[in-house]
């Protein structure tokens, strides 16, 4: 899979990235290892030694925060991928340049780790906060066909506590500040009438995605305009074409009655692992033709019109 | 003025569909891409009275939010809502406050969507058979949805041959002894009368009209108005009752349509003005079940041509109004040719004598 190198992908939680163990990720076809230095700073070389080609996330993080091979021992730094020490080799201490694995660019914002694979890329700013509920799933679907389910029909891949998605919009996708948004009526599950018969929803889900990277922040909101539940959705095409999709979601104003405490206590979102494939073959591609449209008519306009800064 | 689209065509008449030449362009009727198609400086209806209450709802007209509730009686119809932190701007569809052009009328809330200053009640469409002020039963009304764009909603009326199949256990099959269908229309309106004679009675007024009688004269209305995308569907059955329905298709979004439906069965008898406007979800259902897969394929432009028949001009016409019209709007011209507010109950042959307000 070919990707803009300029991208950031939310390829990890940053609990998931520490300094007792390699995390082994993928950008599309592109393995990469992420560990913490001993400053704790989040790192990421390729997940290949460039010595014998084992992947480095099968070794280990030493105490001065190299990344060491766990082959025949050859130890990285992890901010210039530059080789540092080869165990049978203590007398020399220095290797020339060309001895190095291939280092991307690392940023750590609102419990996410975003890697670039061009390391000289600007890292997005973000003021977001960091959501508590987390989770992380592996989908056995291509990055795009998970997007689209998604615009299609949210309760493909995932599903909010006492929440049921509707089949209609009350705003369709559009481009708003680089970003494509949409708005879907929801109800209250499982009490409630046939959506087609209903004359009003009291809940909407609002996503706002990116149209590259698809990271999409999701706003589940009331009927009196409350933000009932925060999430931040980050779908990486991985290897083989699944897609690694870790979340991050938090709680908005806690809503009183039976049907508030249905989302209060503990995490009211899923993000479901696998995808029914009987319901998605059915799913009528509707809302991801225009967001196909969309998608081609932002990446024509000029690159300022989707800065990831709004997105991270 | 309305103009008669086509001769009309009957049972009798054995000839061919027209190939590659009809009164109407093919070819423009062809490249009918419904989802394309939005229209502006119009009434939209978006709610029926009684919804609109002290409490804010939402509607969405073309996406663009509405929230509606009731200042001291008066419906306000406003694109924020009054708890939102207002971090977008506002449209150029309202006031410098946020606020729609909106009125009441026929017991519906309507909004103009277009250039607030053009907004007219002379612009409002004709429904003669119901009352200017509003005030008919709950029961005659009823909210259904549509997976699908308006238009083909829209289309899917226009086109009542479908009825006798997909709708078969309500309003009967396709067994008659004759059937016209004639077209008329202007830059506004596209009007549709099917007359049949000695139809298969309608299952419903069999058993909830008491019609004893094997078949039935019909005659069927459809008009649409095409800005509002709003249409009349007129029954008058011999024997049976004359059952006017108000059937608006407001494009929430492109690709979702709303209805506010108004049945005024006030004339006929009591357990079938009950049933009557029920019967609304399940042909509303039984409608979905064709349009929610057939608009997907309508979003793009295709060079596969439609087929079509003799019973389809109605149809035809329907798109060439609707694409004319777009072009015009897409040309700034968003004037009114002709007058939607006029009343139409001689266009819809109204039994006004039943229709008294």
């Amino acid at each position: 899979m070919s990707l803009d190198t300029d991208l950031w992908w939310a390829v990890a939680r940053s609990e998931e990235v520490t300094s007792k163990k390699p995390l082994s990720v993928d950008i599309g076809d592109q393995p990469v290892v992420l560990w913490r230095d001993h400053h704790g700073i989040a790192r990421a070389l390729e997940d290949r030694c460039p010595h014998r080609r084992a992947p480095l996330s099968l070794g280990c993080i030493r105490d001065n925060g190299l990344i060491q091979c766990g082959y025949h021992g050859w130890s990285y730094d992890g901010e210039t991928g530059r080789l540092k020490e080869i165990p049978n080799m203590k007398d020399q201490q220095k290797f020339p340049p060309l001895y190095k694995a291939n280092a991307f660019g690392v940023s750590e914002q609102a419990g996410f780790v975003r890697v670039c694979l061009n390391p000289k890329a600007e890292a997005p700013l973000s003021a977001e906060p960091k959501y508590s509920y987390i989770g992380t799933v592996n989908v056995s679907c291509s990055h795009q066909e998970y997007l689209d389910a998604l615009y299609d029909d949210p309760a493909l891949i995932l599903a909010i506590r006492g929440v049921r998605f509707s089949p209609y919009i009350m705003s369709e996708l559009h481009e708003e500040g680089g970003m494509l948004v949409m708005e879907r009526s929801c109800q209250w599950h499982p009490l409630h009438w046939p959506s087609h018969f209903v004359a009003e929803f009291p809940l909407t889900l609002l996503t706002r995605t990116h149209p590259l990277t698809g990271e999409t922040h999701l706003t589940l909101r009331d009927d009196a305009f409350n933000d009932l539940l925060h999430a931040v959705l980050s779908p990486v095409p991985a290897a083989r074409g699944v897609t690694a999709v870790r979340w991050r979601a938090e709680l908005g104003v806690r809503r009183p009655g039976l049907r508030g405490a249905m989302l209060r206590g503990v995490n009211p979102l899923t993000v479901l692992s696998s995808i029914d494939g009987s319901k998605l073959r059915t799913t009528k591609p509707t809302v991801s033709l225009h967001g196909e449209d969309l998608r081609n008519a932002l990446l024509d306009a000029p690159q300022d019109t989707h800065d990831q800064t709004v997105a991270a | 003025m309305l103009d008669i689209a086509d001769r009309p065509t009957s049972h009798d008449d054995n000839s061919a569909p027209p190939a590659g030449g009809s009164p109407i362009a093919m070819n423009v009727v062809n490249r009918w891409v419904p989802h394309n198609i939005v229209m502006r400086d119009s009434w939209f209806p978006v709610a029926h009275d009684y919804s609109v209450t002290g409490k804010p709802v939402r509607r969405a007209v073309y996406s663009n939010p509405i929230f509606l509730w009731r200042d001291n009686g008066v419906v306000v119809a406003s694109e924020f809502h009054p708890n939102e932190r207002v971090v977008r701007d506002k449209s150029d569809y309202t006031d410098a406050r946020g606020r729609y052009p909106v009125m009441e009328h026929y017991g519906v809330v309507w909004i103009w969507l277009g250039n607030p200053l053009a907004a007219d009640p002379r612009h409002l469409p004709s429904l003669p058979f119901l009352p200017p002020k509003g005030g008919l039963p709950r029961h005659m009304t009823a909210t259904v949805r549509f997976e699908s764009s308006a238009p083909i909603s829209l289309e899917n009326l226009i086109d009542l041959t479908h009825a006798d199949f997909l709708h078969a256990d309500v309003v009967g099959d396709e067994r008659s002894d004759s059937e016209t269908i004639e077209t008329y229309y202007d830059s506004e309106t596209v009007t549709m009368v099917r007359t049949c004679v000695n139809k298969s009675v309608a299952p419903v007024m069999k058993f909830f009209s008491g019609i004893k009688q094997p078949t039935q004269n019909v005659r069927q209305v459809i008009r649409i108005y095409l800005r509002s995308h709003c249409a009349i569907a007129y029954g008058r059955f011999s024997p049976g009752d004359d059952v006017p329905l108000f059937h608006p298709c407001t494009p929430e979004t492109r690709d979702r349509t709303r209805m506010e439906m108004v049945m005024n069965t006030s004339n006929a008898g009591r357990m079938f003005s009950y049933v009557m406007p029920k019967a609304g979800y399940k042909v509303s259902r039984q409608d979905s079940y064709m349009t929610s897969p057939q608009s997907p394929r309508y979003m793009r432009h295709t060079d596969r041509k439609d087929l079509h028949s003799k019973f389809d001009q109605a149809g035809q016409r329907y798109r060439m109004a609707m694409m004319e019209l777009a072009d015009r709007q897409a040309k700034g011209d968003f004037a009114y040719r002709d007058n939607v507010s006029a009343d139409c109950s001689d266009i819809i042959g109204l039994r006004k004598e039943l229709f008294q307000f």
